[in-house]
């Protein structure tokens, strides 16, 4: 290896410095007739080693392509078109597939949904977490054993010792996706992604996990990319969040002031059809009318128009201009606290 | 009252029409070459007598396996005989028996199928269960040994083959008829009352048929290969007539005298084989582009 | 696990046994009296009594029940009955020719697999489009292509003009195994290109199915390279469908079996049943039928205790 990917202890990066950085990352999708599809249409942001960022969106917008983008397992006739990835200043985007291999668990690892099928059904998960660790490191077989064992353990996987010669299919769900994050994190990645990762899972077990993933992204100094539709969740556990819609990010910030102080008329939507504890049961779900628009068809000028109570004529015809205020990023011709 | 049915099930799907699914056809490299080697396989052998200037029978004791030439097309035979020619005629029997029991494997087959479509319960189950356990047994295998029970005339064999696929076709007829049989039009045209035979014949059964005539060319194509490979151990067509098995077999027997002789046989039958399969399987990816 | 494979030895014993009873009723619905096929079909030379002594001999002058259980206890004991023709036994005669298919049956299975898994995990691995067109299509030839076509080719190639194997016989494994395997070469090779074509059309498929699964994007996300993901994690996965598929190949064996013997001249138990259905030789044509209903039911057998092995879910329901 040439360059390593996964931090020696005695150069261990402080808190807070840029452990991924992703620069106007666009994404195609090859159609057999007709111009490609874009679903990300030219997305920014950086990830700091101990620092949680949430990508907030609907389905089709585009968020689950970009997790796949940056390990590079977009499936076929997808591709990055243009963008950069840096990890830790290593650009990804030209890396040989073998490089990528060694990057993939080592410096970014991508956990995500559907827990029931993530794991190989044949082989026992002491096993599988064994072959995650001694795919990035020399080690001994006893010796991997022993740290998948203390990985299990670290997860929240009650008797690991016993556990760890289990079947995938002898597991919950919950403890599968624990398994998942073990083997992500067993070669302490710079980043972890976590793509609906609890989005399978009861409510309770999710916040169970949450808080474990807290913890393990904490005492690592990990970055981590928490991706998912539920903004609630999203402001609970991140520092910055970025709203994703129709390919591009929307709006951008801190979780208190995205929360707080929505400027984009989609983010304050998503806040409304929240339900929350305090909202009367009889009020209708302040669901957003209308739906994610088809890649075939975008809209003109600002792709949320349709479905924009604020929309003027000009969100018709041009694309909303980027705008910093504040700490805040968003792009609308009206945003919120502004009246035109 | 048949346009009572039409009007309320107006949803019917629609034949695709035999001149689209034709077209559909050529357009793929492999089937349009298929249906052209099996148009000049019938061609030629139905119409020997004008391809070939030789009789089969008749011997030229100058010309004892002769290789290929401008003369012997494919060679001559130990009595001499052109072997093109005798390929030709043989082909006949070949195409005719192969034919024929697929006609028969056919007609059982769908019978057979329908039948256990429509009593859906422990009689539909037994008839498919016995499709099942024939069809596990290899086709050779059982071949041999109704030949065995029913012994080997040219009616023997037809009707043999024809039941040794009538099985496979069974399975085929009742699962697309069942399809059929769910679908929105059915349940509507029999709430209005109509009879089942009627609509069996003028609506479910010619939207069976595309697929069944895709199946029916690979059935002629395992026809062909069954036949003579009974024919090659000798248990097939018997003397004084021939098919691409006994030539196969006479040319095997000789083989260290002329290789040409069992190869030419081997190769028309590779080729008819082939071809049919080739021209089953695209017409199955035409009439049912889901299941390629 | 024992629990699981008990039962199925049960149910197998059970089928086997089902087996004989059908195939007994079939052997009695043939037209044709026995005893006139046995005299070489005239009966116009013979007289009563040698007729009344031949039924008997062959005892056919018992009812039908009685004659099954004759059969069966014989069965039971390992006695066959009476070749028609020969004067051997039907075990002597199945006992001579056995080794023949077993070894030929054997070599063919272990070429087809040598070719077609590693040409099926290339497919997977390289998503090459020609790659990949190349492969179905050889599948798809192999699976069409004659049986006795290729052996012909190959007797006249390597057979003849090279000289390389032998062509015809086989040499008792027991007595000389290297020229027994040499004998064997050809003809298993000519058989094991169809067991390859079918197991690729299998495997290749399944493949396709399992490369869609989301432990194989696991894998590959732990940074494994797509070689190493395809042979520890799908071909494992992918092999579950295609073993329960191996009646097929099975039976794509018996029936090549009987040509490729043929073929080349090889004296195994497919040559057998062509000679005992040339003489209609009932008592060997029974015996033969139901040594491969029980090949069947044996295959079936090992395949479920096979997937027992590999597949733990199976395991865990089985004992529950």
């Amino acid at each position: 290896m040439t360059e390593t990917s996964t931090p020696s202890p005695t150069s261990t990066p402080a808190v807070g410095d840029v452990a991924l950085d992703v620069r106007g990352l666009e994404i195609e999708i090859d159609v057999r007739r007709g111009d490609p599809l874009r679903p990300v249409r030219g997305i920014s942001f950086s990830v700091r080693r101990g620092h949680r960022v949430g990508i907030v969106g609907e389905s089709g917008s585009g968020k689950s392509l970009t997790a796949l983008s940056l390990i590079r397992l977009l499936p076929a006739r997808v591709r990055v078109a243009a963008g950069e990835v840096q990890l830790r200043g290593r650009e990804l985007t030209t890396l040989s597939e073998r490089e990528m291999a060694s990057v993939r668990g080592g410096g970014l690892s991508l956990v995500y949904q559907d827990p029931m099928s993530s794991l190989n059904p044949l082989q026992t998960i002491g096993h599988q977490v064994v072959e995650a660790i001694l795919t990035h490191e020399r080690v001994g077989r006893r010796e991997a054993h022993a740290r998948a064992v203390e990985l299990l353990r670290d997860v929240g996987i009650p008797q690991p010792e016993r556990r760890a010669d289990d079947y995938p299919h002898e597991f919950s769900g919950g403890m599968r996706q624990r398994v998942v994050i073990a083997m992500a994190i067993c070669a302490n990645p710079d980043v972890l992604i976590a793509d609906e990762a609890t989005t399978a899972l009861d409510v309770t077990t999710q916040a169970r996990i949450m808080d474990m993933l807290a913890r393990i992204v904490e005492e690592r100094r990990m970055g981590m990319i928490l991706i998912t539709h539920d903004l609630g969740l999203a402001a609970a556990f991140c520092d910055d969040i970025h709203v994703m819609y129709a390919g591009r990010f929307v709006e951008s910030g801190s979780a208190q002031a995205v929360l707080g102080n929505p400027v984009h008329p989609y983010s304050a939507a998503l806040l409304e059809s929240i339900c929350r504890l305090d909202t009367d049961p009889r009020s209708p779900i302040a669901a957003i009318a209308g739906q994610p628009p088809l890649l075939q068809a975008l809209p003109s000028g600002c792709p949320f128009h349709p479905r924009c109570v604020r929309a003027l004529d000009v969100c018709v015809t041009e694309e909303p201009p980027v705008v910093e205020s504040m700490g805040q990023v968003f792009e609308c011709h009206h945003p919120i606290g502004v009246d035109a | 009252m048949s346009e009572a049915i039409v009007t309320v099930a107006g949803d019917a799907p629609v034949l695709p029409r035999s001149e689209s699914v034709f077209r559909r056809l050529m357009r793929t490299p492999s089937a349009a070459i298929a249906v052209v080697v099996v148009l000049i396989l019938v061609i030629m052998t139905f119409g020997a007598p004008l391809v070939s200037p030789y009789s089969p029978n008749v011997s030229d004791f100058d010309q004892l396996f002769a290789p290929p030439s401008w003369n012997h097309l494919f060679g001559t035979d130990e009595l001499g005989r052109d072997l093109f020619t005798r390929l030709l005629y043989g082909g006949r029997t070949s195409l005719i028996v192969a034919v024929a029991a697929t006609v028969i494997a056919m007609v059982v087959g769908v019978a057979w199928g329908f039948v256990a479509a429509f009593r859906e319960g422990w009689v539909g189950e037994l008839l498919m269960r016995i499709a099942d356990m024939l069809m596990a047994v290899p086709v050779i295998f059982l071949g041999l040994v109704l030949v065995a029970a029913f012994g080997a005339s040219l009616w023997s064999l037809i009707v043999i083959l024809g039941l040794l696929f009538a099985p496979a076709t069974a399975r085929l007829a009742r699962s697309t008829l069942l399809v059929e049989l769910r679908s929105e039009y059915y349940v509507s045209a029999v709430s209005v009352g109509a009879s089942g035979t009627r609509i069996v014949a003028r609506e479910l059964f010619p939207n069976a048929l595309p697929v069944l005539i895709a199946r029916a060319s690979l059935i002629l194509a395992e026809a062909i290969f069954v036949e003579a490979s009974l024919s090659f151990v000798g248990l097939g067509i018997q003397p004084p007539d021939t098919s691409w098995g006994t030539l196969l077999q006479q040319g095997y027997s000789n083989l260290y005298r002329s290789y040409s002789y069992p190869l030419f046989p081997g190769f028309v039958i590779l080729v008819a084989v082939l071809a049919l399969n080739a021209l089953g399987d695209n017409l199955q990816k035409v009439l049912d582009p889901s299941r390629s | 696990m024992s629990r699981y494979v008990a039962k199925r030895l049960v149910s197998s014993i059970a089928l086997l046994f089902l087996s004989t009873i059908i195939i007994f009723l079939l052997m009695r619905v043939i037209p044709g009296d026995p005893t006139i096929t046995k005299l070489g079909g005239s009966i116009k030379e013979v007289d009563e009594a040698t007729l009344t002594q031949i039924r008997s001999d062959l005892g056919l002058d018992k009812s039908i029940p009685e004659q099954y259980v004759t059969w069966i206890s014989g069965i039971v004991r390992g006695d066959f009955g009476n070749s028609y023709f020969s004067q051997f036994s039907v075990t002597t005669l199945i006992g001579q020719r056995v080794g023949a298919t077993l070894l030929l049956a054997l070599m063919a299975m272990i070429i087809g697999l040598a070719i077609a898994v590693p040409a099926s995990v290339a497919g997977a691995i390289w998503p090459n489009r020609y790659l990949n067109a190349v492969l179905s299509a050889f599948a798809a030839i192999g699976i069409a292509i004659p049986t006795f076509v290729i052996g012909i080719a190959l007797i006249i190639t390597i057979g003849v003009e090279l000289d390389v194997l032998p062509t015809q016989g086989y040499v008792s494994f027991q007595r000389d195994p290297l020229n027994s395997v040499k004998s064997t070469l050809l003809p298993a090779f000519t058989l094991g290109i169809g067991v390859a074509a079918v197991t690729m059309r299998i495997l290749r498929a399944s493949l396709v199915e399992i490369g869609s699964a989301s432990f194989v994007r696991t894998a590959r996300g732990k940074g494994l390279l797509r070689s190493q993901v395809v042979v520890r994690h799908e071909l494992p996965n992918a092999s579950i469908p295609a073993i329960t598929q191996a009646g097929i190949i099975v039976a794509h064996l018996v029936g090549g079996a009987v040509i490729v013997e043929y073929v080349f001249a090889r004296p195994g138990l497919g040559t057998l049943l062509v000679d005992s259905v040339f003489q209609r030789d009932y008592a060997v044509l029974q015996t033969l039928v139901l040594a491969t209903a029980a090949a069947f039911i044996v295959t079936s057998l090992v395949v479920d205790v096979l997937l027992g092995f590999v597949d733990p879910r199976l395991r865990v329901e089985a004992v529950s």
